[in-house]
């Protein structure tokens, strides 16, 4: 951490961030969105929110409903 | 021709509605950037982790760029490889149980163009999210150690790629022979665990193992060493015997899916 300076070390985490916010962002409007999904909308939010990266995939791919 | 490139169309809408093609990407670029930003700080983590006497001093020799770089691929070759089996996860099998494939296919269309419409698109994503991740890892690695040069990356993303198509390939046979998507998926990642433990443990020669690509891949990073596996040949035998299955893999799921095209 020492030979890095602020601006460096905002400039290498913050893309990685952002990337994961889209991510969460587009799940949620995804999961606000539906109809229905499979199992309770709150609990889905709070993965969604709290496991990183795989939560929202997760979503993705178990939570939507087709039907 | 056409008719191959509508039915791949419509594949490629089925990526982009059930948002494929968002957390793909993502997932690969998240794994690939926070290998080198773990090994940089691995240090720093390690000294506030506790659990350490005092006065211990811990000297972790700054790995080389291109080991911070296959450090990405094995994550890819765990993680990332679970992600596009997922992602493959009820290509055929959940369209048989729709009934849509038995829909389709009694159309004059050739079960063969449906299946590599399909295999065509699921590759397509996986390997355009791997090259995302992998440039993110490579971009991670130049920033916070040191660059490695083209022809190694190159030459690695090919050989993992053509790793990550085999696998992608599996899921899509499994699908198309077993009901349940869970099951295929789980006999894709078994059957890729099986071929890349056999490769790494067992002791006698397998240059026909496409398990060995991961390795190779990640042997290929280094420009010091001469050339990796045991040379140009035997890679060019593991690469052939793998296009070989992928192609054998088709035809199977293909096959199968006229003999019984829905599951009543």
């Amino acid at each position: 951490m020492d030979n890095l300076t602020n601006s460096q070390w905002i400039s290498l985490i913050v893309p990685l961030l952002i990337v994961q916010l889209i991510l969460i962002a587009v799940a949620l409007t995804v999961l606000v969105k539906a109809d229905r999904t499979r199992g309770p909308k709150w609990l889905w939010a709070i993965v969604i929110v709290l496991v990183n990266l795989l939560g929202p995939i997760a979503f993705f791919l178990f939570g939507r409903r087709s039907d | 021709m056409k008719q191959w490139f509508v039915l791949f169309n419509k594949e490629w809408l089925e990526i982009l509605r059930s948002y494929r093609i968002i957390w793909l990407p993502i997932g690969f670029i998240v794994l690939g950037a926070s290998q080198p930003i773990a090994t940089f700080f691995m240090p720093d983590i390690l000294a506030s982790a506790g659990n350490m006497p005092e006065g211990a001093v811990i000297r972790i020799p700054t790995p080389q760029p291109f080991e911070v770089m296959a450090g990405a691929l094995s994550q890819f070759g765990v993680i990332g490889l679970l992600l596009v089996a997922l992602s493959g996860m009820g290509a055929i099998s959940g369209e048989k149980a729709s009934g849509t494939a038995a829909m389709v296919l009694v159309k004059p269309v050739s079960h063969v163009s449906f299946v590599t419409a399909k295999w065509a698109a699921l590759l397509l994503l996986a390997v355009l999210s791997f090259a995302a991740g992998y440039g993110a890892a490579w971009y991670y690695t130049a920033s916070l150690f040191d660059s490695v040069g083209w022809g190694e990356v190159v030459q690695s993303a090919l050989l993992f790629a053509l790793w990550l198509g085999f696998v992608g390939t599996l899921a899509l046979l499994f699908s198309s022979l077993l009901r349940s998507a869970a099951a295929a998926t789980f006999g894709a990642l078994a059957t890729a665990a099986v071929l890349s433990i056999a490769s790494s443990s067992l002791p006698f020669e397998q240059s026909w193992n496409p398990g060995r690509l991961s390795g190779l891949a990640a042997e290929s990073l280094n420009a010091g060493a001469a050339s990796p596996g045991d040379g140009q040949g035997a890679v060019w035998l593991t690469v052939i015997v793998t296009a070989t299955a992928m192609l054998a893999a088709l035809a199977a799921s293909a096959r199968s899916l006229k003999r019984m095209p829905s599951n009543d």
